[in-house]
């Protein structure tokens, strides 16, 4: 979009160029491109990209939802958590109807307004957590990177320790240690998923590190953060950009995990994989109690997957056409 | 500046020592791995600690040593008071920053510049270095630029702050032959400007015949010969100066006159010969070159050379004579 209201500069450069003796002519073309940076490339790539595109819309809508959920879904479907005592054996089990378009749960609440209020939680904790993972493994990886030597040693073998173990068994491990709830699940992940962002990450400094512009800003006197920061960081951040997009849907599928096992969301709060644990007794009688949770998760994961995809593509600068 | 690696210490430069004037050109050759890039690495000590280690000697600036500053000092003089212009603008151009905020930077972390200020310095500094329409080319990124203009670019950066050292590592080698001749231009008018001193390194004599005050041939790490560029050119007095020079193509001979190359490779830095290091590809070698290490002695006043018979007169003498194009006319053949 950019290029197009700046069609008549090639000719201005060839004046120019003339202007200048014509030594630099055959630089003339060079100003099509101009003001295309690397950020306005990769979004025309990524908006080209129609799966990505689809995830990143579903994506919204789901945040819309989840952010809005408190403005309609408590009155048109119903509370999510409030049990009418009253009313249980009439509104248990219910399929599918216009009152409730997901049916109603063993305790007679609104399956629709649970799945809406689980986003809240599953949206919550994929962001943070991967924040949390992607904060503390950027510095582990810069760190090791940089310095190399012991450091390099100390943070990687500290890494694989991690991932030695399996996943689940390990967040499992820390929710017991660190008790059963919402924000343990975050800490978990996060402590989790840090060693595989800092190898990402490690690698690519390392890479970007044996580039001549890095000598050239330590030439210019430029200190170790700057260095890393203005610019190691830059460059080596589109590999990040995707694999905490990803992570994200990652992180969603280990909270309905551990909800689904009892370690993570508590009832009555409303979580994707509390909902599929509570169905389990279900699956023949009532299935509705399990496929709405169970959709949810996957196009959500899926969602954050393709979107991770797009962007890999997207900002692939080998790939570029 | 040694390199300890697991396979032995890499002495890839030893003893060599020089000291630079202001508004003075030092040209610096040698062949590939003959350590003149980490010379030049050291002075802005970018040589990374370990495997490198420098083991004697010292770097003084204006009287001072680099060496024994704190960290912060050295920074305070990289990119400020000795600036390096590095050989490839391909890869020493940032690709994610504009080309202006990238010529600005120095001027932000040394002169303390405003973000405003700086740029327009920046676009000034392309201007001054030949860069048509200045200040929309701040605005473009790296990949917009060809290489002549990154060149020029990478002069810019290395000049923002009015160094009195600038290091200029193989500046023109990446370059084609009519931007390489437009870049050595400009580096000449801009030391006339600026009154600072020039470290350029090359393995092309063409370009320090042109530019250069005083001539370091460097040879598997080592001074061989050091003098002003005429003495240098026209008096050679080590054998690898005249081989460097025989070896240039040129145009006054006959087109079949085979080129003359020096035989063979520079050794391994880790296994050098014993003797003089140039002694098995010396065509002059006698037995105590193999045996002793010659030091690098005064031949003549401000004329070092660092071979066992650069004091004999009818060596000079022979050497002068034994020009390959020179000997070449009677016999009608090459070596």
């Amino acid at each position: 979009m950019l290029r197009r209201n700046k069609r008549n500069e090639p000719a201005q450069a060839l004046l120019a160029a003339a202007e200048t003796g014509g030594v630099l002519a055959e630089e003339g073309e060079a100003f099509a491109g101009r003001g295309r940076t690397l950020r306005a490339d990769a979004m025309r790539r990524l908006r080209k990209n129609k799966l990505a595109m689809a995830g990143l819309v579903w994506i919204i809508i789901i945040i819309l939802i989840a952010i809005t959920a408190d403005l309609w879904a408590p009155q048109t479907l119903g509370d999510p958590t409030y049990i009418d005592t009253n009313k249980v054996a009439e509104l248990s089990l219910q399929p599918p109807s216009a009152d409730h378009p997901f049916g109603t749960d063993k305790l007679g609440r609104d399956i629709a307004s649970r799945v809406v209020y689980g986003a809240r939680v599953s949206l919550l904790v994929g962001v943070v957590a991967v924040l949390i993972m992607v904060v503390i493994g950027l510095f582990m990886g810069a760190v090791a990177a940089y310095y190399g030597g012991i450091w390099d040693s100390l943070i990687m073998r500290t890494a694989d320790v991690f991932f030695a173990f399996p996943y689940i068994l390990f967040a499992v491990a820390l929710i017991a240690v660190l008790g059963k709830g919402f924000q343990n699940v975050f800490i978990a992940i996060g402590i989790l998923g840090w060693p595989s962002i800092a190898r990402v990450f490690r690698s690519s400094i390392l890479s970007i590190k044996k580039n001549e512009y890095v000598d050239a800003a330590r030439a210019m006197g430029a200190s170790t953060l700057r260095i890393l920061s203005r610019h190691i960081m830059p460059n080596a951040i589109s590999p990040i950009i995707v694999y905490a997009t990803m992570s994200i849907g990652g992180a969603i599928l280990t909270e309905a995990a551990l909800s689904f096992l009892g370690m993570g969301v508590q009832p009555p709060d409303p979580s994707w994989g509390l909902m599929l644990s509570e169905a389990r007794a279900y699956i023949f009688t009532a299935p509705w109690l399990m496929v709405y949770p169970g959709l949810a998760i996957l196009t959500t994961v899926l969602g954050f997957v393709l979107l991770g995809d797009g962007l890999r593509d997207a900002l692939d600068v080998k790939l570029k056409e | 500046m040694h390199f300890f690696t697991r396979d032995g210490v890499v002495k890839a430069v030893d003893g060599v020592s020089f000291t630079l004037e202001a508004g003075h050109t030092l040209g610096v050759v040698g062949e590939s791995g003959s350590g003149k890039s980490v010379t030049a690495l050291s002075i802005m000590r970018l040589v990374p600690e370990p495997p490198g280690k420098v083991v004697q000697g010292d770097i003084r600036f204006k009287g001072e040593s680099i060496l024994a500053m704190p960290e912060k000092d050295q920074r305070a003089l990289r990119g400020n008071r000795i600036a390096m212009i590095f050989q490839d603008p391909m890869t020493s151009l940032n690709p994610v920053h504009r080309i202006g905020k990238q010529i600005a930077e120095p001027l932000r972390i040394h002169k303390n510049m405003s973000k405003d200020d700086a740029w327009a310095a920046a676009v000034e500094l392309l201007r001054q270095v030949g860069i048509p329409q200045a200040a929309e080319r701040a605005r473009q990124y790296p990949h917009e630029f060809s290489g002549g203009m990154r060149q020029r670019a990478m002069i810019a950066m290395a000049l923002a702050c009015g160094p009195d050292i600038l290091i200029a590592d193989e500046p023109t080698t990446a370059l084609d032959v009519t931007i390489q001749a437009q870049i050595l231009e400009l580096m000449q008018e801009i030391q006339q400007r600026t009154e600072s001193a020039i470290i350029m390194i090359t393995h092309d004599l063409g370009i320090v015949a042109d530019m250069a005050d005083h001539i370091l041939v460097m040879y598997a790490g080592k001074a061989v010969e050091f003098g002003t560029a005429d003495d240098v050119f026209y008096r050679p007095l080590h054998p690898y100066t005249l081989g460097l020079l025989e070896s240039l193509p040129r145009h006054d001979v006959d087109e079949k006159g085979a080129l003359c190359p020096i035989k063979g490779l520079p050794p391994s830095l880790i296994h050098l010969p014993r003797g003089c290091a140039f002694h098995p590809r010396c065509e002059f070698a006698q037995s105590v070159c193999r045996s002793s290490v010659p030091p690098l002695a005064e031949i003549s006043p401000g004329h070092f050379s660092s071979c066992h018979f650069a004091s004999d007169s009818a060596f000079v003498e022979r050497l002068a004579s034994r020009a390959c194009y020179v000997s070449s006319a009677p016999s009608g053949g090459g070596r």
